[in-house]
Parts: C-alpha cells; sequence; structure tokens
C-alpha cells in the first residue's frame, strides 16, 4: 500500500474533524476491508483516521425497549451478546457466519454496514469500473454468478456485501450518523442507495466527513424471525443468498402473520426488501405451504444476469428456510 | 526381516523436523534476513499475447531506492525443465504469451520502493489474436505461441496402439462412449514462492528458493546465467507446500541470481499471492473422449482414449503431462488392447505442469465414472465389477509397464467393508448417495528429466564417534516427510534413534544428487539410497565389532543404540564405540548409497513416461447429500484404503492419504483456475478469473468431511522395506467417487469437475425435461492425429518397440522422460484422416 | 511525502518492547521484519488465509489486517511466545507428535488460535475446534490431524501441584488411529467458545444447507 498519514482519534468529534482533510482521509475502524483495500491499491488514502478508539462500542438499552449498537462494536462481541441474540436473534446468526473468526475479533458493526462491494472487478486494480470513476460496469458482458438479480437497471450491478444491513433492516433499524454539521439518524432503508450515475461510487449515504456512530434497534414486539444464508463455503465466504424474516404474529390461535419484512442479501445493489413476498405473507397461517408461496413471490421480479439465474432458486429455498426457522418448523 | 522386528519402521512417530515447525524455527526463503539485502519485483505482461515493441526503464532506474532494473535483453538464454521445451525466458525478449508473463524487474532499497518503480517502467505492446481455448489453438495455426512444437498451436500430438482395439470392440458384448472434461486448479500453497540469491564470498552464486527441485533449478540458473554448473549453489528451503507447483526453474529466481552477481548483494523476491496464480504449473484442464469395449461378465476388451490438454502458455512439464494422461489405465485393470491419442496446445494463460497426480486425475476421472455406468448397464455391483478386472501382480501391461505388487483387490475390500457398501450402494434414501471409484499411483518415475544413467538418488553417512550419524541427501523437505524417511532408514539399519541422525538435505554444494521432490519417488528412491549407504556402514562397523568381540559378522545385531551379539546379547559395544573400533580399523566413517530404477521394457517413442518401479493403489468410497432444490453437495464421510507396501511412519502416511482427500475434494466440488475474456475494445484480454485466495474456493475445516483411512500393506520388495508412495495416489480416486455418488444419490451424471450446485441443477432440470440427465461436455474435436505408433502388446510377442516407427527401427533405450518429440520440421508428419472441422 | 517513523511500546510474548517502523507497516511486517520475529507467517496478506494469526490481546487476529500503529500498548502473542521455562507448550507437543504440522507453513497462525481456544474453554468438541479453525487454511493435512491434536492437547494439559499445567508423554496418543477419533472428540464435552456458531443455530436461525 501508499504510505500515509496516521491519526489516532480519541472522540467523536476528533474523529470527524480528522476526516475533513485537504486529501483523501478514510476511517479505519477493524480495517478488515479497508487494509486489504489499500493493499490492493483500490484506495490510497492520504490520511487514515483511527476510528477504534472515538465511537461507542457497546451495547445500550433504549427507553423503547430496543437497543443501541455502537459503530465500534467488534462483531465477535455482537455475535455473542446475550441481549441481542434473545431480542435480534437474526442478528447474531448474521454475525455469527461473518469472514473467519480472526477476522470477527477485529471486524466492526460500522464497518461491515459501510464496507465496499465484494466484486471481483471492483476489486482488481485492473479494471476501472463505475465504482472506481469508470464508465462501465464490468460484469454486464463479463463474469456475474455472485452479482445481482433485483435491482439490475444498472448502471452498477454489486451486491450489497453487508451481512448486517440485511437483518437490520428487517428490524427497523436507525442509523446514527455524526457529521461537521452534527447528528442525525437515518432509517436503515433510508441509508443504503441504488446506483445511479451521479451517485454510483457509492453504496449509501454516508458522507466522506461523516460518521455512523450508532445502530439503533427499536423495540422489536411480539414477532418471530428467521435468517438463512446459502454458501459455497461453510466458513471464509461470503454468501451467494441470504435472508431475514421478522414475522408479526397475531389472530385467535397466534399463529396468523398480521405482517411481515422480508429483506434478502447478497442479491441487489442495496439489501433488498421483498414486498411481493411480504404481501404472500400477510394474513397467512405461519405452515410450510405459506413459506413456500412467499419464496416463490420472493422472486418473482428477479432479473437474473448471463450467469446468476442459478441465484432465483437459491433465493427462493432461502426465503421459505428463514421463514420456517421463524416458525421453528424443521425443513426437509 | 518381519515387521515385528523393526524398531523404527512401522510405528508412529513425531517427524524429525516436527519440533521446528511447533516453534516456528523452520527457516522457508522469506525467512532470511541477510545484511544489506536488496528486494525485487517484477513487472508482469497486462496482455495474454503480445509482441513487446519497446521497453523504457529510464524513469524506474532514477527512482530513488532503486539499484538495478533488468529486462529481457539481460538474459538471452532460454531454459525450460524439459530438455524438449527450453522456451522459456526469465523475462520476456520480445513476446509475452499471458496476462502475468514477466516483461521486467526492479531491485529496490525495500519492497515498497521496487514496487513503486515498477509503474515508472513504459513497455509498448502490440497485441496479437489471443489464444483462449484448445479448440482455437486447435483451428488456427497462427499467430504460433511458439515457434517449435508437433504443429501450429499444437505442442504435442501423440497416438499409441498396443493391439487391435477395433478387432476388440467388436467382440465387446457392449461398447461404451463418453466424453468428460476436468477443469483445471491450482495448487494453492499457503507459502508463496520466495528466493534469495547471493554472490558468496568466494565469488560464487548461493540461492535460496521455495523449490522442490534444487537439482533441476541447479541445471537451470547455470544454463540460463552461462555460469560453470560448479560455481552454482541451491539450496532448497523447506516447502511451505508444494504439490507440484514448485518443481519447475522459475523466472523470479533466474531475474534474482543474476541481479545478486551484478550487484554483489544479496537480493530476495517474494511474490504476492496474486504472482503464484500466474506461475501456476497446475491441473491441465482436460477433455477427454474414452471409449470401452467389455463383456458381458464385466472383462474388458479394448480401451480407446482421447485426451486435448489445454497447455497454456510454456511447455514446462507438458509434454510428460500429455503422456501421464494415457499412460496409467492400463495398471489398474486388465486391459488387453489398447490405444491411447493424446493432444497438448498452447493458449494464453499461465503454463499448466504438474499438479499432486500429475496429468492422470483426468483420465482416471473419466475411466471410473464410465466403469460406474458399464457396472450399472452390466446390473453388476460396481465394486464387483472392479474386483473382477483388477490387474495381476509382477505383468507387464499392454503398454509395457511393469507392475510389482497389487493391493488394489485388498483395498476394494477393505473399502466397502468399513463403509457396509453393500447395505448402502442404490439402498439410501433419494438425496444420499455412495460411490467408489479406484486408482494407481507411480512410486517414482522409471527416468529422469534429462537424458543420464546416473543414480536417481544417492544418500551419503557421516558417522560420528559421538555416535551421531549425518545423512546427507538432495532430496527436498515440502512437508511431506522426507527428512523423517531418510533418517527413520538410516535408524532402522544402524540400530539407533532418529534422533541420532541429522539431515542435510536440498543443498547442491552438500548433498549428493537426488532428482527432487516429485512423481511420489523420494520415499522409494531416496529410501533404497539410504538403506544402501546404512547396509555399507553397518557392515564396516560390524567387522571392525565382530574382531573386537570375537562373534562372528553375521550374528551382530544392531540396535538399541547398540552392537551385539544376537546370541548373547549382553556382550556388545554401545553405537559410539562401534564407530571408534571401526574409525580405528577402516580411517574415516563415511559411506555411500544410491538408487538407479529398473531399466523399463517400454522402448517405444513415449514410453518414458510411466515406468516406475512399482505402483501404489487405492480405492475410495465417498458419501453425498445432495438437495435437490438448491443442487447443494454435501459430503459427510471419505473411505479410502491404500495400499502403502509398507507404512514407514504411518503418521505422515495417514496424513499423506487425508491430505490428498482434502485437495481431491477441492477440486471435485470447487476449486477452479479459470479464465474470462475481456470485450474487443479492451484488449480481448484473457485475465484470471481472479488471482485471489478468497475468489479460488478451497475446502475449510467446516468443509472437509470425516476421512476413514485404511492402510493396506504388502511389502513391495522394491521399496525401501517394501514401501511405496503416498503423496499422490490417494487423490485420484476421490473425484470419480464423488460424481458416482452423485449418480447414486439423485440419479444424474455430472461428467466433469467441479461438481457444483449450479451443474446439479442444470442435470435436474435435464431430467426432468425428460433429456439425458447429465452435465458434461458433449463432443470431443476432430483432430489430424498423427499415424499411430503401433507396439504390439507382450502377449501378442511384442518385445516393447513399436513396428511402424522408421526413425527407432534400432530400439534405442535413449528415451527421455518425456522428452521423446521431434525436432520440429524433422520428417514428413503422417496424418490419419482429418475430419470436418467444428468451431 | 516523507512521514516519520511511528513509535510503540507494546507487549510481545511477555515482553515490553520498544519499535519504531514506517506508520503504514502492519503488525505482520513490523514482526517479522522489525522484531525479526519470523514465526508468524503469510499466505496473502489480505486475510484470507489465516496463516499470521497472532493473538492481540488475547484474541486471534490477522496480523496483515492490523496496522503496527495500533499496537501501541497491547500484547502480542505469536508462536515464538508459546513455550515457556523451556517447555513447548501441550498444543506444540501434540502437533508435532501426531501430525498436524506437514509443511508447517500454517502451524503458528493454527497454534495461536488453537491456543485461544483453549484458553477459553479447556475441553472443546470436535466441532468447536472446527469452527475456531474455521479461519485458517491448511492445504497438507486435511484437518484431521489438527483437529487430533488439538483434541490430545486437551488430554495432556493436567494441573500440577504449583498450579501450572504439566505435559504427560505424548507418545501413546500417536498411536490413536481414525477408528478411535469419534470416542475422542464426544469424550471432550465442554462449553461453548466466543461467538459459537450453533448456538445461534439454536434460536430459530440457521445457516446452509453446507453448514455442518
Amino acid at each position: 500500500m501508499k504510505a500515509f498519514a496516521y491519526v489516532n482519534a480519541t472522540s467523536e468529534r476528533e474523529a470527524v474533524a480528522a476526516l475533513k482533510f485537504d486529501g483523501i482521509a478514510l476511517p479505519l475502524a477493524g480495517g478488515q476491508d479497508l487494509l486489504a483495500r489499500m493493499k490492493d491499491y483500490i484506495d490510497s488514502p492520504d490520511r487514515v483516521v483511527n476510528v477504534k478508539n472515538a465511537l461507542d462500542a457497546t451495547v445500550t438499552a433504549t427507553p423503547d425497549g430496543g437497543l443501541k449498537i455502537g459503530g465500534a462494536m467488534k462483531v465477535v462481541d455482537l455475535a455473542e451478546h446475550a441481549q441481542v441474540a434473545k431480542l435480534y436473534p437474526a442478528v447474531a446468526a448474521a454475525a455469527i457466519e461473518i469472514g473467519t473468526p480472526q477476522i470477527r475479533n477485529q471486524a466492526t458493526v460500522g464497518g461491515n454496514i459501510n464496507q465496499r462491494p465484494r466484486c471481483w472487478y471492483y476489486r482488481n486494480e485492473e479494471f476501472v469500473c463505475y465504482k472506481k470513476g469508470g464508465s462501465r460496469c464490468f460484469a454486464v458482458n463479463g463474469e456475474n454468478q455472485y452479482h445481482a438479480i433485483f435491482g439490475n437497471d444498472g448502471p452498477s450491478h454489486i451486491v450489497h456485501p453487508s451481512s448486517l444491513a440485511v437483518p437490520f433492516l428487517a428490524y427497523g433499524a436507525k442509523f446514527r450518523v455524526l457529521g461537521p454539521n452534527g447528528e442525525r439518524e437515518i432509517a436503515a432503508a433510508e441509508y443504503f442507495t441504488m446506483p445511479t450515475l451521479q451517485n454510483v461510487m457509492k453504496e449509501n449515504v454516508l458522507a466522506d466527513e461523516e460518521l455512523l456512530t450508532h445502530v439503533i434497534l427499536p423495540a422489536p414486539g411480539n414477532v418471530k424471525s428467521g435468517h438463512y444464508e446459502v454458501r459455497y463455503k461453510a466458513s471464509h465466504d461470503w454468501p451467494l443468498v441470504f435472508a431475514t424474516i421478522v414475522l408479526a404474529l397475531g389472530g385467535t390461535s397466534g399463529n396468523t402473520i398480521r405482517s411481515a419484512r422480508v429483506v434478502l442479501g447478497a442479491v441487489a445493489p442495496v439489501p433488498w426488501r421483498s414486498k411481493a413476498a411480504e404481501d404472500a405473507l400477510a394474513g397467512k397461517p405461519l405452515n410450510e405451504q405459506t413459506a413456500a408461496l412467499a419464496g416463490e413471490a420472493a422472486v418473482k421480479e428477479a432479473k437474473p444476469m448471463s450467469g446468476n439465474a442459478y441465484k432465483i432458486q437459491i433465493t427462493r429455498t432461502a426465503v421459505k428456510r428463514a421463514i420456517m426457522n421463524a416458525a421453528g418448523i424443521k425443513t426437509a | 526381516m518381519a515387521a515385528t522386528s523393526f524398531k523404527t519402521i512401522g510405528k508412529p512417530r513425531r517427524r524429525v523436523d516436527g519440533r521446528a515447525k511447533v516453534t516456528g524455527q523452520t527457516k522457508f526463503a522469506d525467512d532470511l534476513m541477510l545484511p544489506r539485502m536488496v528486494h525485487c519485483k517484477l513487472l508482469r505482461s497486462t496482455l495474454p499475447h503480445a509482441r513487446v515493441v519497446r521497453i523504457d526503464a529510464s524513469r524506474a532506474l532514477a527512482h530513488p531506492g532503486v539499484h538495478l532494473v533488468m529486462t529481457g535483453r539481460d538474459f538471452p538464454i532460454p531454459y525450460g525443465i524439459l530438455p524438449v521445451s527450453q522456451d522459456e525466458h526469465a523475462l520476456a525478449i520480445d513476446r509475452v504469451r499471458f496476462v502475468g508473463d514477466p516483461v521486467a524487474a526492479v531491485i529496490a532499497r525495500d519492497e515498497l520502493t521496487a514496487f513503486d518503480a515498477l509503474d515508472l517502467i513504459d513497455v509498448e505492446y502490440e497485441p496479437l489474436r489471443t489464444f483462449a481455448d484448445p479448440e482455437e489453438s486447435l483451428t488456427h495455426s497462427t499467430p504460433r505461441i511458439h515457434d517449435y512444437g508437433d504443429a501450429g498451436n499444437i505442442h504435442k500430438i501423440v497416438s499409441l496402439g498396443f493391439g487391435d482395439v477395433e478387432q476388440a470392440f467388436a467382440d465387446a458384448d457392449h461398447v461404451f462412449e463418453d466424453t468428460f472434461f476436468y477443469q483445471g486448479s491450482t495448487h494453492l500453497p499457503i507459502e508463496q514462492h520466495a528466493a534469495v540469491a547471493a554472490k558468496d564470498p568466494d565469488g560464487k552464486l548461493v540461492l535460496w528458493s521455495s523449490t522442490q527441485t534444487p537439482h533441476y533449478v541447479h541445471r537451470a540458473l547455470a544454463k540460463a546465467l552461462a555460469i560453470p554448473a560448479a560455481h552454482v549453489r541451491v539450496i532448497a528451503t523447506p516447502n511451505g507446500g508444494g504439490f507440484g507447483g514448485k518443481s519447475d526453474p522459475f523466472n523470479h529466481e533466474v531475474v534474482i541470481a543474476k541481479a545478486a552477481m551484478l550487484l554483489d548483494r544479496p537480493v530476495k523476491i517474494c511474490l504476492t499471492r496474486e504472482e503464484v496464480f500466474y506461475c501456476h504449473r497446475g491441473r491441465h484442464p482436460v477433455l477427454m473422449h474414452f471409449k470401452t469395449g467389455v463383456k458381458r461378465d464385466g472383462t474388458i476388451t479394448g480401451l480407446h482414449v482421447k485426451t486435448l490438454l489445454d497447455g497454456g502458455a510454456y511447455g514446462s512439464y507438458g509434454v510428460a503431462s500429455t503422456f501421464y494422461t494415457g499412460a496409467l489405465q492400463t495398471v489398474t485393470y486388465h486391459i488387453p488392447t489398447y490405444h491411447f491419442q493424446g493432444c497438448r496446445v498452447f493458449t494464453n494463460k499461465p503454463p499448466c505442469g504438474p499438479k499432486r497426480g500429475h496429468g492422470t486425475p483426468q483420465s482416471r476421472f473419466g475411466q471410473e465414472i464410465q466403469l460406474d455406468k458399464i457396472a450399472e448397464t452390466l446390473s453388476l455391483d460396481p465394486a464387483e465389477l472392479r474386483l473382477r478386472i483388477v490387474e495381476r501382480p509382477d505383468t507387464l501391461t499392454a503398454n509395457y509397464l511393469r507392475i510389482g505388487t497389487i493391493g488394489l483387490a485388498e483395498c476394494i475390500r477393505r473399502v466397502t467393508h468399513a463403509a457396509d457398501w453393500s447395505s448402502t450402494y442404490r439402498k439410501l434414501p433419494p438425496g444420499h448417495g455412495v460411490g467408489i471409484a479406484c486408482s494407481s499411483y507411480l512410486s517414482g518415475a522409471g527416468l529422469p528429466i534429462y537424458w543420464n544413467d546416473m543414480p536417481h538418488s544417492g544418500v551419503q553417512l557421516k558417522l560420528d564417534r559421538s555416535g551421531g550419524v549425518t545423512a546427507f541427501c538432495g532430496a527436498t523437505e515440502i512437508g511431506q516427510g522426507s527428512d523423517d524417511v531418510l533418517v527413520a532408514c538410516v535408524a532402522e539399519i544402524l540400530g539407533i534413534d532418529p534422533i541420532d541422525i541429522r539431515a542435510v538435505t536440498g543443498d547442491t554444494d552438500l548433498t549428493p544428487v537426488d532428482l527432487g521432490s516429485y512423481s511420489s519417488r523420494v520415499t522409494l528412491m531416496m529410501g533404497n539410497a539410504a538403506i544402501q549407504a546404512a547396509e555399507r556402514a553397518r557392515d564396516l562397523l560390524a567387522e571392525a565389532v565382530a574382531s573386537k568381540i570375537n562373534v562372528p559378522k553375521d550374528r551382530l545385531v544392531f540396535a538399541e543404540r547398540r552392537v551385539f551379539d544376537a546370541e548373547n546379547p549382553a556382550t556388545g559395544v554401545a553405537f559410539s564405540d562401534a564407530v571408534c573400533l571401526a574409525e580405528t580399523m577402516f580411517g574415516t566413517i563415511g559411506t555411500t548409497g544410491s538408487y538407479t530404477p529398473p531399466r523399463s521394457a517400454a522402448k517405444f517413442k513415449g514410453g518414458g513416461v510411466g515406468p516406475s518401479p512399482t505402483y501404489s493403489y487405492s480405492a475410495a468410497i465417498v458419501e453425498v447429500t445432495v438437495e435437490p432444490s438448491t443442487g447443494w453437495i454435501d459430503v459427510p464421510r471419505v473411505w479410502i484404503a491404500h495400499d502403502i507396501g509398507r507404512a514407514l511412519n504411518p503418521t505422515l502416511v495417514r496424513g499423506q492419504v487425508e491430505g490428498s482427500v482434502y485437495m481431491a475434494l477441492g477440486e471435485a466440488l470447487m476449486e477452479e483456475q479459470t479464465f474470462r475474456r475481456l470485450p474487443p475494445r479492451l484488449s480481448h484480454a484473457l485475465v484470471h478469473k481472479f488471482p485471489s485466495m478468497l475468489e479460488y474456493k478451497s475446502p475449510t475445516t467446516m468443509d472437509m468431511p470425516d476421512v476413514i483411512t485404511e492402510l493396506v500393506e504388502a511389502p513391495d520388495p522394491r521399496g525401501p522395506f517394501g514401501a511405496k508412495e503416498v503423496g499422490q495416489g490417494p487423490l485420484l480416486p476421490v473425484m470419480p467417487a464423488v460424481a458416482n455418488a452423485v449418480y447414486d444419490a439423485i440419479g444424474v451424471r455430472i461428467d466433469e469437475v467441479p461438481i457444483t450446485p449450479e451443474k446439479i441443477l442444470k442435470a435436474l432440470d435435464a431430467k426432468a425435461a425428460g433429456k439425458t440427465p447429465r452435465y458434461g461436455p458433449s463432443r470431443f474435436p476432430d483432430i489430424a492425429w498423427p499415424e499411430t505408433l503401433q507396439v504390439p502388446p507382450p502377449w501378442e510377442g511384442g518385445d516393447g518397440t513399436a513396428v511402424n516407427d522408421q526413425r527407432r527401427s534400432v530400439p534405442d533405450t535413449r528415451e527421455r522422460h518425456g522428452a521423446s518429440a521431434s525436432a520440429p520440421g524433422v520428417g514428413p508428419r503422417r496424418y490419419e484422416k482429418v475430419g470436418p472441422r467444428e468451431r | 511525502m516523507r512521514i516519520p517513523h511511528a513509535h510503540i511500546t507494546l507487549t510481545v510474548n511477555g515482553e515490553p518492547t520498544e519499535v519504531a517502523f514506517a506508520p503504514y507497516k502492519t503488525l505482520l511486517e513490523v514482526l517479522r521484519e522489525d522484531l525479526n520475529l519470523c514465526g508468524t507467517k503469510h499466505g496473502c496478506e489480505l486475510g484470507e488465509c489465516g496463516a499470521c494469526a497472532v493473538l492481540l490481546d488475547g484474541q486471534p487476529v490477522l496480523s496483515c489486517l492490523v496496522l503496527g500503529v495500533e499496537c501501541e500498548g497491547r500484547r502480542v502473542t505469536t508462536v515464538e511466545g508459546l513455550a515457556s521455562e523451556g517447555r513447548l507448550h501441550p498444543l506444540q507437543e501434540t502437533f508435532a507428535d501426531l501430525g498436524a504440522a506437514q509443511c508447517g507453513y500454517c502451524t503458528p497462525g493454527i497454534l495461536v488460535t488453537a491456543k485461544a481456544l483453549l484458553d477459553e474453554h479447556p475441553r472443546p468438541t470436535r466441532d468447536q475446534i472446527r469452527d475456531a479453525l474455521s479461519g485458517n487454511l491448511c492445504r497438507c493435512t486435511g484437518y484431521q490431524q489438527i483437529f487430533e491434536a488439538v483434541e490430545a492437547a486437551i488430554a495432556v494439559e493436567v494441573p500440577v501441584a504449583d498450579g501450572r499445567r504439566s505435559v504427560l508423554d505424548t507418545r501413546e496418543h500417536s498411536a490413536r488411529g481414525p477408528s478411535e477419533r469419534e470416542d475422542a472428540s464426544e469424550a471432550s464435552g465442554g462449553g461453548a467458545p466466543r461467538a459459537l456458531k450453533n448456538a445461534a443455530s439454536a434460536s430459530g436461525v440457521g445457516v446452509g444447507p453446507h453448514a455442518k
């Protein structure tokens, strides 16, 4: 990697101030993505601002019964946090599958949400794609088996790399962001942005001088949630497809789905909310048949690329199984 | 000697280098730090095929901290591992042949400076047509990737006939024809290649390198740099994994050697992981066609194998690889008539070469799946079918390979018993299946890479008055445990503890030649040499002790660090005293041993590849579960039995078997060295799909199933204490056993690797649509094969020579290990009928 | 741009250490190049292989993805720090005895990762061992002898009078054949390690189908 200056920020304000810089300044948290990008010369900042010691790394209860998670919290700590596992089991489930044990020991919640795409064109210095200021997406006529099957209008066809973003979105989280002009809170659903020609080099609304300081999860209420990931390798691999399902139940038997959140990962440039699957679930009894219908509905609008139609079948299965997991039904 | 009488051999032991490895003290090449050391980085081609028009390195040379910049002009002499394929230059002279081909080198004060200076070298290229796929190379003879080879972009094309296969097919009750594809894969050793070169105080060259073949690197350096070989010392540092990937002399070794001589400073290079993918020399992608005639009872009447190898951009071991795709089919099962046609073409990709199993896993995959299909058609149990056709021991095969002992039938029995085959095969619920496959592998190539009549392995012993022994051998420790084999053989003969022996290995200045850690040759060849050296030392000591204690020499026993009278064990001397007595009687005690393989019976052109002193055998059963809804495959268990002859150290033997199963499952299920082509306006370049360990998927702890290993010990008199190889053979049966298990589970054939969920879903779709329930290649291209060399098999009165080879009417054993290529342009080439060429 | 060296104080293998280096160097580079601790290896330098794992404040991390400057005041343990008072760590003994190190290149990273597991969970199950080592690639062994060596290290660790660990003769363990392995893993019960995968799947969520 290129030489850079290093700033160790000790407070949120200091960190934000250090990011305001005449040159490229990037925040370093766990560094599991940033340092790899720097070594690959995808990013060559002039200044690296260590924000690990500046940001909150704890979980605190909120007055409304939810949880506030610090941006510098290690993924390993999130994965084993008892309250998180109790209230938001899909968050813990997603956390435990991230990377490897060593990566989870360093990676942070904020870093996971804000990491850059896994696309193999983006990650190769030689390919100047949209994400790097170029004027094409090499996946279109290239190798795209891990690319998007939803939200494929372009110009970029990456899939969003964050495992935590999907359950956070499904549980209705908000992200607290601090910048030179103060704090703001952004619903997870508004945080991630689809690529447009004007905004293709970023995956979210975070400005260069802003930091994601907290994830705020509302009280879950009376819900059941499920999470299911499909990957080639059982460790050290990004999922091919994954799904988080949050079901609000009611009815006389308590087994009728009042409303549902269905969010898919690794299928679109953003964590992908499937309204079709949610509609298919609403008002139905929670059983295998409903789960299968939701899986079917989830893929209706899929538009695969030349080499990733196989992800449709996997998405169907992942949605179904996530629902079955939520219902506590063993799948065959 | 009965097994029970061994003191060291056959006992599970800590390997002699075990402590160094667990304390982090093993010195790998990149762990060497020398005073005044500078660092080298290579500029690699960004185009897959181009003429190098101009290189301007002046800006790089002016960069602060840069000591030297070199280009192809500094390296006019070509080299290569095989004498017939001297097609590599350390840096490209006027042509680059794949993305990653080195063009220039920078030597600077540190890695970062060298890396930064690479950007300052301006290279002007003139792009040439790129050959991405073997069929393109077959159909387009220009531009030629190399100006040598059998024709156009065909590097090597061969046709060998042993008896009349057409008649055999006519005599058969059934004839099966299948086409298979085996995708390429790479070794992925965890250690990236690294080397350090220095000019020693006497002005001679020293190179430390993570190489499996220091002797061949020694020869290549002497040649490429025009330095007398006696002034070159190559030290093979312990390899952090090899698997065949460190068996060639490499560009970076030649470059830093020259740089160190020019600068008179140590120069280090450590390749990045990306560069390791470019070095490659891995498994050839092979398209193959199998035609087999069988009788109703399963007896094979004849086999015709055609292979098409995607060789990549350079020769490497490719000529040998080509023959290997056709060499060992006859070694497992009795095949009375055999026809092999193989063709290796050049393409603009990193060169392929030897990876664990070298050229044989591909055709083993085809043969073992086809046998599964044959068994089903004949309504035979596939294990039973194999038991019926196992080749007999001590026979000469149709292609003149001399087989020693065969433990294959016992392997099949052991593995079917362990896996409870009779109650699982075709009896498991849908989605669950088991599959069986077998294999064999050589215990060392019978011929060296360059022609000579000298030993393949030499061992020298120095006996010390302290009772310590030093064993010197050129063999290379790549993790397989060769140092341990060396020490164990000596310890057993001399009756001392392995810890009393120091192994000095892989150093061309200090150690006698051993050809290297390839072709599973070290245990057998070095082991036999070590035994001979140790027996000679034992004789000297015995004579001295016999005269001292007045006991007949042949009654002396060497054990427990003593030399004593078998009939009166109390009478004897300590081993260290025995050395002193011998030194008093004979002077300094040093002995040597050497090993030369037996002469091959194959005297035809091409018969140099395949012969081995003896062959190992393996049988594997793989259990799979397949999910029809996603195509997901899980392998919960693998049973494998391996005919090891004798396990010298069972702990290490088991490690080789399980490691082979691991690597095999990677190839069967996920590993692929694949490439993609950029659109024409982006240079049409052919680039590695992604040269990273993340995208090149290999199994983790969570993916690895339980492996149940059975060792079949039927000592072979040709091996040291009866031992055969184990490093490569156990890999071979696993891939076809996975494919056969998938068929047992869900009734679809996947006739290629890797067997991915996507391919399973496609095959299931085909099945649901009423089409052939299969995924795999549908055709083998028409190739203009040369006239077949007709070699009558032994049972037809043949003598191992071809009846129609004019140039070789006088049988000549000057056959090289794959070095039999005709010189370019020599003699008219006759072709058989040429079929329509399809695109 | 000339950037001044970073100068930090940290504890390496129990010894207070001061070191100065270019601020962009990773912990891996600082260990190998500036502290001459070459036992820690590299296989990719991108966080993809696990060979460079070291313990940072007792937790395994990838030293190739940690900047040296971040380690001010922290405790680093490398393979060189496993032995103490002239005695190898039990894991080192069993890895050497049971064939868990073939080429030995991934071994340092696996040893420190396994040590962290045993420090936290002295009697891990086979699944917990698999899980803990799932970020360490080994291309030689197929992992089985590694699992067995970790299990054998559990068996040989016994408390002695002064509270330190003692190592029994491990020779008998090397004779253990594959058929006995399952018993060994069953015999070793124990608590859940940090971030155990099956803990999550028990709570209505799961991963698959490749997961075991």
